[in-house]
């Protein structure tokens, strides 16, 4: 195992494919779209343009639950411009989608379930003329009670004819019914989760052109190009041969990206009628009708010994669902799984439970399941620790789970778990100054000016936590790539003068940083310098949604299976040639050059004018659904990290600045350091969000209240901490493709956890809600 | 259209009476973009030759135009002048937007948590609108009051403030750290020639709320003769009497609600209780 410390800006080379620079795994080259994207130059799904387009807009439901009396689009249809207007009664396929459970309306039909369903969408020459359609389709509503609890949905009549229980997983583990299974020690809590949106940086955008042959052609900002385009075929009542999808600019994913409202609908406005047709959504557009984090309420109760180690865990464990299944059954099962968190526990008792609501739809965010469950079991931990006398860290350093440990599924731990050694990296970092050097704006409460500065109080709170990597319970997680070495001509005329490496698959570089990782692994297997990744569409094999981390994983290891057989067709003639086997020869720098260094020759020359070529797929190993006692091996992988969160507060106004989060993490291996560390960045942020601030709420009659960047606030540069990270464990997961572990989650489900511990620090106050609200910060006046 | 006079702006606006004035664009271009308004015509301001700049008058007061950006506002200059307003400017939205946005936008667009009302509104500020039938000139209050508004085709030319010359406060709750907009917000002046403390709460009520009981009665404890001192306990009962004044008991309404203006009235008085120990530090 090595450490690395943190890593320096400086001295990573700047750009990609300098001259005699091979930039393999471990280099930090940059992305070759930053550049552009950093000037505003990086064409996303929003700048999209076909000669006569059309613009689409949808109608969205005012009400969160109502029946569907009558929609009259009439009105509507007569204003000069419209060209069309749709409603549940012309889709011409299937009119439910969703995965893994079909139950989704993609537009409404009898009932509205949440603010904002879509119930018609309309296409007209401009986009304000779309507008005004929009608000000119008349739909008459029968208003229905709304059911914003998940706790009280269990008793509400059934919002979907599926019922209002989307899924209840029951954990059973070792005998927690014996009545000798107690501790001495019991601390209990009730733990609230808001409602945190993807917030992409650029909203859902899309370009539909109709095909001759009467498919249609989707031009998305897509994170999964085969699942959207067979979502779509599905709803248009289209072959999937028929329906292209073509992987437009990504502005930012988190989690899975397209809303299938705005995919179905381009596609049904294009076929209506005849001609190209763009929709970009408003950001409340975006707000209203894309999926969300579940908010959750979870029940704990934890036994331990006098010695601080865990006896028992309970717990009931409550998503709120939003109207639809969509991932809700995956994340309460990574919610359910993980629920005692990266401890060894010898009994376990968790039921969890998914309840339909009349809120918005909930479904995958990085950590979707292992954040909320942090948030609790770390709360738990703490209280624990507290009641024990015990410091905080070793309460956790006596329980932590290591490689070779079981799980409350039964699962035996078989990656690295070095979760010990990551509490220990962090409890080695120094603290940050207490000093306010950053001025004014870098104190709570920020540009408000606000503070006072004998009255802030800092606070200093650690957790670990954990996420499973690749889909899970029985996913078939696969991914095809294909590599080819080409000659490059630089005139006409002439002989090759170089070789060139393309990179094609169907995994989209959401940002993440895949099309960078794929370019360095087969700069690392072939030694070429010039390696493109072409863009992703749904011709080429498919490559899976660019979510859980499993990219560099699953497409990662299509992509070196690829590169590894187009290697041994290009050494084969050559190791024949000089008797030698092919592992004595290695390419580097477009060359390919014998162990002893005495036979070396340009690949170009090997290549003698022709490409060579292979195709690869790649399948990690299997998982298995959990059992009717939550038992099974459900994860192919597993990563942790440890943080400790520095925050300073006034007590008196309840405001909350993060000042630093230390970050241990165990990364298998970093395959580009540079971009391991920006994961990391995004991921605390991301959970300083959800800390601190982001939650989409609704009044009391479930209707969403904050559908604006206005109301619904996310992290700014200065809400962002100085993210120190103290270690990067390398320690490669043997079953990972190159060892490496997905980075970008983890971070995200510990932040919750490490800040909310800080503020209990900081004010001694329990803080059992994310986001932390102000009046839960505030010091009780003595 | 692009005014470069008073005069060509009011005719301007007279002879198309669907037109809109706009200034920086920071409130209007957003509602045009997203549809929520349509107007006819726009008239820019940005040229208006009396609407830019700002000078001091002969009774000791000082002449803002209404063009004058919040990120120029916000200058150590107008920080000398009047403290509160530039302060207030300061904490209005990101750069870029304080870049464009204009004093006289944020006093016509007059939002709830607009952050220089609660200050315009402490130092009893009057505007001057003009129209097609002449000038005249309105307390600021007046005009956000609706007591006397903005006419149709009228427009806001400059504003009327006091020069002091003594400390005043602008603080604001937010909820992040970063540029938001106000959770409550206090200005307080003090007018020491008047023996005079004025205080104004925003983010609470449609228009910034004055709690005169409460300066009458700070002002009356405070030691102006002897270094403008006060009492620690008075500092705080004139941060309970400003809340207790701007947020009323919700008679009869359901908890959350109770709660919620309970946590209101803390923040107020904590902002008030600050803002004036400050001026008076
Ligand atoms: C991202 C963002 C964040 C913001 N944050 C804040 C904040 O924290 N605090 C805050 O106070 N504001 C904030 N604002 C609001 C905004 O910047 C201010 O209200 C600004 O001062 C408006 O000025 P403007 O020149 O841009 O007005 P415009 O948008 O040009 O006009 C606004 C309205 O005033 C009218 N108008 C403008 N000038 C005149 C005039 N001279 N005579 C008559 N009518 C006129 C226009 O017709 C229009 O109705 C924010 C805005 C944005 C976009």
């Amino acid at each position: 195992m090595t450490t690395t410390e943190e890593t320096p800006a400086e001295g990573v080379p700047a750009q990609p494919g300098g001259a005699e620079e091979i930039d393999g795994l471990g280099a930090s080259p940059m992305a070759d779209t930053a550049m552009s994207k950093a000037m505003g130059t990086y064409p996303f799904a929003t700048d999209l343009w076909a000669e006569g387009l059309l613009w689409g807009t949808l109608v969205r439901s005012p009400h969160p639950h109502a029946r569907i009396v009558r929609i009259n689009t009439e009105s509507a249809f007569r204003l000069p411009g419209v060209q069309a207007v749709v409603t549940a009664a012309d889709i011409p396929g299937d009119p439910l989608t969703g995965e893994p459970v079909a139950d989704r309306p993609v537009l409404a039909r009898d009932v509205v379930r949440h603010h904002g369903e879509p119930v018609a969408a309309v296409a007209a020459d401009h986009p304000d003329t779309a507008r005004l359609a929009a608000a000119a389709v008349e739909v008459e509503y029968e208003l229905l009670e709304p059911v914003p609890d998940p706790e009280r949905s269990f008793h509400a009549p059934p919002l979907h004819p599926d019922g209002n229980q989307v899924r209840h997983l029951p954990l059973r583990f070792g005998a927690p019914d014996d009545p000798a299974a107690v501790g001495e020690v019991v601390v209990e809590g009730l733990y609230r989760i808001g409602r945190q949106d993807p917030a992409p940086v650029g909203t859902e955008a899309g370009l539909a052109v109709p095909r001759p042959d009467g498919g249609v052609e989707l031009h998305l900002s897509s994170t999964d190009p085969h699942g959207d385009r067979d979502r779509a075929a599905a709803f248009l009542g289209l072959e999937p041969e028929r329906v292209r999808l073509v992987a437009a600019g990504v502005p930012g994913a988190v989690g899975e990206r397209e809303d299938i409202s705005l995919t179905a609908a381009l596609g049904l406005l294009a076929l209506r009628t005849g001609r190209p047709v763009k929709m970009a959504f408003s950001r409340e557009d975006a707000l209203l009708g894309h999926v969300h984090r579940h908010p959750a309420v979870l029940r704990y109760r934890h036994h331990a010994d006098r010695d601080g180690r865990l006896i028992k865990v309970e717990g009931q464990l409550v998503l709120d669902g939003g109207p639809y299944a969509d991932g809700s059954e995956e994340t309460l099962a990574t919610l359910v799984a993980l629920a005692a968190g990266p401890y060894v526990v010898p009994h376990v008792r968790v039921d969890g439970w998914v309840m339909r609501t009349t809120n918005p739809p909930a479904g995958r965010l990085p950590g979707e399941g292992a954040l909320q469950a942090c948030f609790g079991y770390e709360a738990q931990m703490d209280k624990l620790a507290a009641k024990l006398g015990l410091d905080p860290v070793e309460m956790r350093a006596r329980n932590v789970l290591a490689t070779g440990d079981i799980m409350p599924t039964s699962q035996t731990v078989t990656c690295p778990a070095p979760v010990a050694d990551l509490l220990k990296a962090v409890m080695a970092e120094p603290l940050p100054e207490v000093a306010a050097d950053g001025g004014e704006e870098l104190l709570p409460g920020g540009t408000g000016g606000a503070a006072d500065l004998t009255q802030v109080r800092r606070g200093i709170g650690f957790a670990v936590g954990m996420v499973p990597l690749l889909g899970i319970e029985g996913a078939d997680e696969v991914s095809t790539a294909t590599v080819r070495v080409l000659p490059v001509y630089e005139d006409l005329e002439g002989a090759a003068s170089g070789v060139e490496c393309v990179v094609e698959c169907a995994a989209v570089d959401t940002g993440s940083g895949f099309a960078t990782l794929a370019a360095q692994i087969v700069r690392e297997t072939l030694g070429v310098v010039r390696v493109r990744v072409t863009g992703a569409d749904s011709d080429q094999p498919a490559a899976g949604p660019s979510a859980r981390g499993r990219q560099v994983w699953v497409s990662g290891g299509a992509v070196e299976r690829a590169a590894g057989m187009v290697r041994k067709q290009l050494l084969q003639p050559m190791a024949d040639e000089l008797g030698m086997s092919v592992e004595l020869l290695s390419l580097r720098d477009d060359r390919v050059v014998s162990y002893d260094g005495r036979y070396a020759r340009p690949i170009g020359e090997l290549l003698g004018g022709r490409e060579l070529w292979a195709s690869a797929q790649y399948r990690p190993h299997p998982t298995e659904p959990l059992d009717e006692n939550g038992q099974g091996d459900a994860f192919a992988g597993l990563a942790f990290a440890a943080m400790r969160a520095v925050v300073d507060v006034d007590v008196e106004l309840g405001s909350v600045r993060v000042v630093e989060v230390a970050v241990a993490q165990d990364v298998g291996r970093a395959l580009n350091p540079r971009q391991v560390r920006a994961r990391i960045e995004a991921g605390v942020t991301l959970g300083v969000g959800a800390a601190l601030m982001e939650d989409l709420r609704t009044d009391a009659g479930g209707r969403v209240v904050n559908a604006s960047f206005g109301g619904y606030r996310v992290p700014t540069a200065l809400d962002a901490p100085v993210v120190r990270v103290a270690a990067l464990l390398e320690e490669r997961d043997v079953v990972a493709t190159f060892g490496a572990k997905g980075v970008g989650a983890v971070p995200a489900v510990v932040t919750p956890a490490a800040v909310a511990a800080a503020v209990r620090s900081a004010t001694g106050r329990a803080v059992q809600r994310v986001p932390v609200r102000s009046a839960d910060a505030v010091e009780r006046r003595s | 259209m692009l005014p470069g006079s008073l005069d060509e702006a009011v005719a301007a606006l007279d002879a198309v009476p669907a037109a809109v004035p706009v200034a920086g664009g920071t409130d209007l271009m957003p509602a045009i973009n997203s549809g929520r308004l349509r107007p006819e015509a726009l008239v820019g301001l940005g040229r208006v030759k009396e609407m830019r700049g700002w000078r001091y008058l002969e009774d000791g007061r000082a002449l803002l135009g209404a063009g004058l950006t919040l990120a120029r506002i916000g200058q150590p200059d107008f920080g000398a002048l009047v403290p509160a307003l530039a302060a207030a400017a300061r904490t209005a939205g990101p750069p870029h937007v304080r870049n464009a946005a204009t004093l006289g936008g944020n006093v016509v667009s007059a939002a709830p948590t607009a952050d220089t009302l609660p200050v315009l509104v402490a130092l009893e500020a009057e505007v001057t609108v003009a129209g097609s039938a002449g000038r005249r000139d309105v307390p600021v209050s007046h005009l956000l009051t609706g007591l006397d508004p903005l006419g149709p085709g009228e427009v806001l030319v400059c504003l009327r403030v006091p020069l002091l010359h003594a400390p005043q406060v602008y603080l604001k709750a937010q909820a992040r750290t970063g540029p938001s907009r106000s959770a409550a917000s206090v200005a307080v002046v003090l007018d020491p020639a008047r023996r005079g403390v004025r205080c104004a709460v925003g983010g609470v009520a449609p228009v910034p709320l004055r709690p005169l009981d409460a300066e009458a009665w700070v002002a009356s404890v405070i030691d102006w003769d002897g270094g403008r001192r006060i009492a620690r306990e008075a500092l705080a009962a004139f941060g309970d009497y400003v809340a207790a004044a701007c947020v009323p008991e919700p008679a009869g309404a359901p908890r959350s609600e109770a709660l919620a203006a309970e946590r209101l009235r803390r923040t107020i008085a904590v902002l008030a209780r600050r803002g004036l120990g400050r001026a008076l530090a």
